[in-house]
């Protein structure tokens, strides 16, 4: 017997439990050769033959699935193994007595660190106390979602009040009289902002091509965000990138391929994002572990294979009119201030403060703020950072667009919102919800990991991301890993869902009476809760 | 005709106009008492011609000046209503079989679901005209008649009945249909003469059949005759500016390309990683054997003991002994499950980590 | 859905056709209200074009009110005017104290001002006056401009011609213009400011129809100009835009249409370059005037023109019908058939989706497709 003490590592410490019933298992061997973490393993156990109880030792050895203890390859529920059991024998259950994070620091005095979403208790969460309430009957007639047109579209880029658009009548002709910030139509959802590396190649390029493929086939003018971590040339230098928003964060990657590639392009890119914070872990700098560096990795973020820390901010930014100065003027004399360059920041308090200072920049050139909120998902965070720190988005959304309101500058530089949405079930009632309360548009980037295959959940279940170790092939860069992806099954996902989503925001602007998107009506909203309604000054009804 | 007891209304006395209610009760009135042709000088009110039928089965016969909204609407076979000058909206709305006559122009949804017998119009009609025409077999088909064009939106939602828009007089005109017609039509015919723009995608414009022209030069003499035109038949009887419009199938409309062709056809040659990597796109199964093995079995001479339990506790009998016994795994066959490495009493095989990362 | 007319005439014409072309179309207003604008006076007023026009309805504080602050200001009474009221039994109609229609000369201060300072005293004297009695609940200003005059009443159309005796074809009040309402109450409370037509410094408006983008429309509004007041009605806005759009921003008039019923991107590509970029702009800047919902715009300009607009998906009824020397701009054909039996009924024009109808002084019509 193995001896067993107190203070070693146990079972019953760790998150997972791994529920195995021998009498079913016919020792095929697939839980295990499926196992990404290397969380169960085949192990001889003996048992007591069945026979005499006077006869001594008379047990025998039978093969069993057994769990591995251990912090490096503990389960993380991903439930991949009861997939593969043909018995149903095998399954990772929750353990609700753990005290996995009290033995991991006090083993090793390091952070937790994980990767999936927040996981704030989603129940009570604001947006599903909020319903569309006014609904067009009869003066305003509903409108038929399925055939009748809407355009769901909104500007992207900076957008000048009337009196400063350079137009003038002459003998009742407009002429322009001088040019303005750059400013695009686009669908109201951004897909991203997920970094290579931080995904697999073949999920990148499934939501790339996604992205193509709506724009192209469906006349859908979505966007993609393409996360901090270049961009591969093939694609900077295609047609392609036109549906692309370049995005810098304070690590820079992959830059220098994009200014080399410039003389090629033959399309202008969608859009720049200067990612100054974000919605999982404000305040903190990318995070990609060095298991998921990957040559092609190193090779595009010009790093070699390490634990690669952004800094939390962009060095040499020392106030927001630094950052106009600096970044701002910089990306947008990147592409001759013909792409519009929009900022992202981690909802917080302050938000308000960051959004009319933006407003109030004399050069006109941010052209887009998005608002990523506490529940968003990251690839690799502090446990503590993304459990504790963050702001939640609705309420912020709301005091950003109510700033500019009470400046009349609303909609100059549109407001993109982000963190967990369609959390609940419904990416489309949360995107018509924020667009009443003030939003443009909506970004989303863990919910398209999940229509891809991914089991993360808001419950602790995998988020296991930043291990590189994604059984759905995901959040990895391993070629037996990704390679379980199949990417023209998940771009097609992909596709399908935003079109059921397009629909869907369709039956809700159409009884609404909305042929067009209803960006700050917060008229159409109504809620039981007397301090949301309060708070986001709209309808208390009971 | 000369059996028929004839009355009089006026809509509208000494600056006292009769409310709509009032105006119907008093034709119900004079219906019920026997009274079949009807001349009502309206003001304006609804519903006029609607509903009404006489006990002795004989024909209902309205001549109408400037009625509101709705004239003929509900109005049920037997009945004949004659409108001079232009009407308001919803011209036969829900038309149930009278043979209604307009002479000047309609408003907006003239025909709104109609569901049989026939509106003429000698001028144009309005915006989501023939909306929800519908056909009832049991019931003669709807016909919906226009000499000159229609508003947009026109035919939206239509399930049946026949429209026919004549286009005269519609110089100049970029659509004798207006714009984004036929939105949501899943039925019936709608012939019209002259340029269409802005249409629909659910319906298909075709060239007419001999059926088509058929129908269209018997029922075209009946229309211009009831609309006092028969001097234009030779001009509206030249087939070389008609056109047929039907609803196409929902199989025909929802055609598109899958994104696997995308990708193989439109997408960036070889892929947007291309540079780096090669990647066939083949995707690994669970519990893959070959590549997609997490990990696999390698086998140690010197250890080995010969007892063989691998070879009997490998659930996919990947392992074989060859004659001078050297034991192999087959990559086909091996998930690297890792029971071989498991069960060997003395480290034999030993498990090494497949995975790695793309070059 | 109520119903609005705008006749626009060489002769003059009197508030009693405004109620003939409204009364056949009766089963589309519910009793609730008439209104009207006249503009391009006759009769008593025609020799006073070039001096402001007061029309309010007060009660008696509320005109002494108003009184002290015109004579605060330094406006003098030239006339003053009041209709004859018949006060008959059984009327539906909810009556003020007073209604006063009264000329005022300008303040000595501005003798010597600039038509524009002039304007913008009138406009800084109405949102005074407004205020005033708003504070006390006192009576309601509804115009305060050269050449205009504007009624408002809670009630039947019907009695409140009776009470005012304006089916009498000898009413002293005629005009070239007349533009008028008869409501059909909807969601927003009955009050005399929600009557149409809506007047702003020359600019006059009335609709049929609903705006469901009217919170948006308000909140941008409110902060754009000091006229911007009341937001009674869902409609202001559309007399707010047009007035920003055409007055302040001084852009020409389709660009009303751009900016209340801007086209979809996808229209808006397929324009040449300067055009489409023009449109682009206004339609990105100016999204939050963006109106929604079925409407039908009729309005009239201080050149005196008449314009009609239709919303996108056209689902609010008008037609324009015309003679030698009127033409008439209503919600339904009935109205005008009564009025002109006899007119050329070919000539009748039923405005598309986002088409603007502008009719000029000698009634030709120019129709703008946008």
């Amino acid at each position: 017997m193995t001896k067993v003490t107190i203070n070693q590592l146990h079972k019953d410490d760790l998150p997972w439990i791994i529920e195995y019933d021998e009498s079913k298992c016919i020792k095929c061997g697939r839980c295990s050769a499926t196992c990404s973490f290397g969380a169960i393993k085949p192990a001889i156990e003996q048992r007591v033959k069945s026979g005499s109880i006077s006869e001594k030792n008379k047990l025998e050895k039978v093969i069993v699935i057994k769990q591995e203890i251990g912090f490096a390859n503990h389960c993380r529920g991903c439930g991949m193994c009861e997939r593969v059991c043909p018995n149903g024998a095998i399954r990772a259950v929750r353990n609700t007595d753990d005290r996995y994070s009290i033995r991991y620091r006090s083993e090793t005095a390091e952070s937790v660190k994980k990767g999936g979403r927040s996981n704030l208790n989603t129940e009570g969460r604001t947006l599903d106390k909020i319903k569309v309430g006014r609904i067009s009957q009869m003066t305003d007639p509903s409108l038929d979602a399925l055939r009748h047109t809407f355009e769901l579209k909104t500007p992207f880029g900076r957008v000048l009040s009337a009196d400063k658009l350079g137009l003038n009548n002459e003998n009742g002709k407009m002429i322009e009289t001088k040019t303005l910030p750059p400013n695009r139509w686009i669908y109201p959802i951004i897909m991203g902002d997920m970094s290579i590396g931080a995904v697999s190649w073949r999920m990148w390029e499934a939501m790339a091509i996604a992205t193509a493929y709506l724009n192209e086939v469906c006349g859908i003018p979505i966007r993609m965000c393409t996360g901090e971590g270049g961009i591969p040339s093939r694609l900077l230098k295609s047609k392609y990138v036109k549906y692309m928003i370049l995005q810098i964060a304070s690590g820079h990657f992959g830059w220098n391929r994009i200014i080399d590639a410039m003389p090629d392009m033959v399309e202008d890119p969608a859009g720049i994002l200067i990612k100054i914070g974000q919605g999982a872990k404000p305040g903190d700098g990318g995070m990609l572990m060095a298991n998921k560096v990957a040559k092609y990795v190193q090779e595009i973020r010009g790093v070699p294979k390490a634990d690669l820390l952004s800094p939390p901010t962009h060095q040499g930014l020392y106030s927001i009119e630094e950052s106009v100065q600096k970044m701002f003027l910089s990306m947008n004399a990147a592409f001759n201030f013909r792409v519009p360059v929009a900022i992202k920041v981690a909802a917080s308090v302050t938000s308000v403060s960051v959004y009319n200072n933006l407003l109030r920049d004399p050069y006109n050139i941010v052209g887009g703020f998005f608002l990523d909120g506490l529940a968003a998902g990251t690839g690799a965070a502090h446990e503590i950072s993304l459990n504790h720190t963050g702001h939640t988005i609705t309420s912020k959304l709301r005091d950003c667009y109510k700033a500019a309101v009470k400046q009349g500058r609303q909609g100059e530089i549109p407001i993109f919102a982000g963190g967990g949405l369609g959390q609940t079930g419904s990416f489309a009632a949360d995107a018509f919800k924020l667009i009443c309360l003030g939003a443009n548009g909506v970004f989303s980037g863990r919910l398209l990991l999940q229509i891809a295959g991914c089991v993360g959940n808001d419950t602790e279940r995998c988020n296991a991301c930043n291990t590189g170790l994604c059984p759905a092939g995901i959040a990895s860069q391993d070629v037996c890993l990704t390679k379980r992806l199949d990417i023209d099954k998940v771009a097609q996902n992909l596709v399908n869902y935003i079109l059921a989503t397009d629909l869907e925001l369709r039956k809700l602007m159409a009884p609404t009476g909305c042929s067009s998107l209803p960006i700050g009506r917060s008229d159409a909203l109504i809620t039981v809760d007397k301090n949301v309604a309060d708070r986001l000054d709209i309808q208390y009804v009971c | 005709m000369f059996n028929n007891k004839k009355i009089v209304i006026n809509g509208i006395k000494d600056n006292d106009r009769m409310s709509t209610q009032a105006l119907l009760q008093l034709i119900e009135e004079k219906v019920e008492e026997g009274y079949t042709d009807f001349e009502i000088n309206a003001c304006g009110q609804h519903d006029i011609g609607g509903s009404s039928w006489n006990k002795e089965g004989k024909e209902l016969n309205f001549r109408i000046t400037n009625p509101g909204q709705r004239v003929g609407g509900m109005a049920r076979k037997g009945t004949n209503i004659y409108v001079e000058g232009s009407v308001p909206a919803d011209v036969g709305w829900l038309n149930s079989g009278a043979n209604i006559i307009v002479n000047g122009d309609c408003g907006d949804t003239a025909a709104h679901c109609a569901a049989s017998g026939k509106i003429y119009v000698s001028g144009r009609v309005g915006t989501r005209s023939g909306a929800l025409m519908k056909y009832d077999p049991k019931f003669e088909t709807p016909e919906f008649w226009v000499l000159k064009n229609t508003g947009s939106f026109s035919f939206e939602f239509m399930g049946g009945g026949i429209a026919v828009i004549c286009g005269y007089d519609c110089a100049g005109i970029k659509s004798v249909l207006g714009n984004r017609s036929c939105v949501g039509m899943v039925g019936g015919t709608i012939y019209c003469r002259g340029p269409i723009q802005g249409i629909a995608k659910c319906v298909d414009v075709i060239d007419l059949n001999e059926n088509d022209k058929q129908f269209l030069t018997s029922g075209m003499k009946r229309f211009l005759s009831a609309i006092d035109k028969k001097g234009l038949a030779d001009t509206l009887l030249d087939f070389t500016e008609w056109h047929k419009i039907i609803p196409l199938s929902t199989e025909e409309k929802t055609k598109k390309i899958s994104v696997k062709d995308f990708r193989e056809t439109q997408w960036v040659e070889g892929g947007i990683f291309g540079d780096f990597i090669e990647d066939d796109m083949s995707v690994f199964e669970l519990a893959a054997t070959g590549k997609g093995r997490l990990k696999q079995p390698v086998w140690n001479k010197e250890q080995c003991i010969n007892c063989e339990l691998c070879i009997k506790n490998c659930p996919n009998d990947a392992i074989s002994k060859t004659e001078d016994n050297k034991y192999l795994s087959s990559d086909d066959k091996c998930i690297g499950c890792s029971i071989c490495a498991t069960v060997c009493p003395k480290n034999a095989w030993t498990m090494q980590n497949n995975k790695k990362e793309i070059s | 859905m109520c119903r609005i007319g705008a006749i626009k005439s060489k002769k003059n014409i009197r508030p009693s056709t405004a109620l003939k072309l409204m009364r056949s179309q009766q089963e589309g207003h519910d009793d609730s209200g008439f209104a009207f604008v006249m503009q391009d006076i006759g009769g008593i007023f025609e020799t006073y074009k070039d001096l402001p026009i007061l029309s309010m309805a007060a009660t008696i504080e509320g005109t002494r009110l108003a009184e002290d602050i015109l004579h605060d200001i330094g406006f003098t009474r030239v006339l003053q005017w009041t209709p004859d009221i018949n006060n008959k039994q059984g009327l539906k109609i909810n009556p003020m104290p007073n209604y006063i229609f009264e000329v005022l000369a300008y303040p000595k201060s501005h003798k010597y001002a600039t038509k524009e300072e002039k304007e913008q005293l009138l406009v800084d004297t109405s949102i005074r006056l407004r205020k005033a009695l708003d504070e006390n609940h006192s009576g309601y200003i509804y115009s305060f401009w050269n050449d205009v005059l504007t009624l408002k009443e809670i009630g039947s159309p019907k009695d409140i011609g009776t009470y005012f005796n304006l089916w009498d074809d000898d009413n002293e009040l005629c005009a070239k213009i007349i533009t008028a309402q008869c409501r059909q109450n909807t969601n927003y409370g009955i009050v005399r400011y929600a009557a149409h037509p809506f007047f702003l410094e020359g600019y006059t408006v009335l609709a049929n129809g609903e705006n469901t983008f009217y919170e948006k429309n308000r909140l941008y509004q409110e902060g754009l100009y000091k006229g911007y007041l009341g937001f009674e009605s869902d409609s202001q806005c559309f007399l707010y835009s047009l007035h920003y759009v055409n007055k302040i921003l001084k852009w020409p008039l389709e660009y009303f249409m751009h900016t209340v019923f801007p086209l979809s991107y996808n229209d808006i590509d397929k324009r040449n370059g300067t055009e489409k970029e023009i449109l682009l702009r206004i339609k990105a800047s100016l999204s939050h005037l963006s109106a929604n919902g079925p409407n039908t715009v009729l309005g009239v300009l201080p050149s005196g023109n008449l314009i009609c607009v239709c919303d996108p998906k056209k689902l609010r009824p008008v037609v324009i019908g015309r003679d030698s020397d009127t033409v008439i701009m209503t919600s339904e054909v009935a109205g005008i058939n009564d009025l002109m039996p006899n007119r050329d009924l070919t000539k009748d024009i039923y405005p598309k989706e986002r088409e603007m109808i502008v009719v000029d002084d000698n009634l030709k019509i120019e129709r703008i497709v946008q």
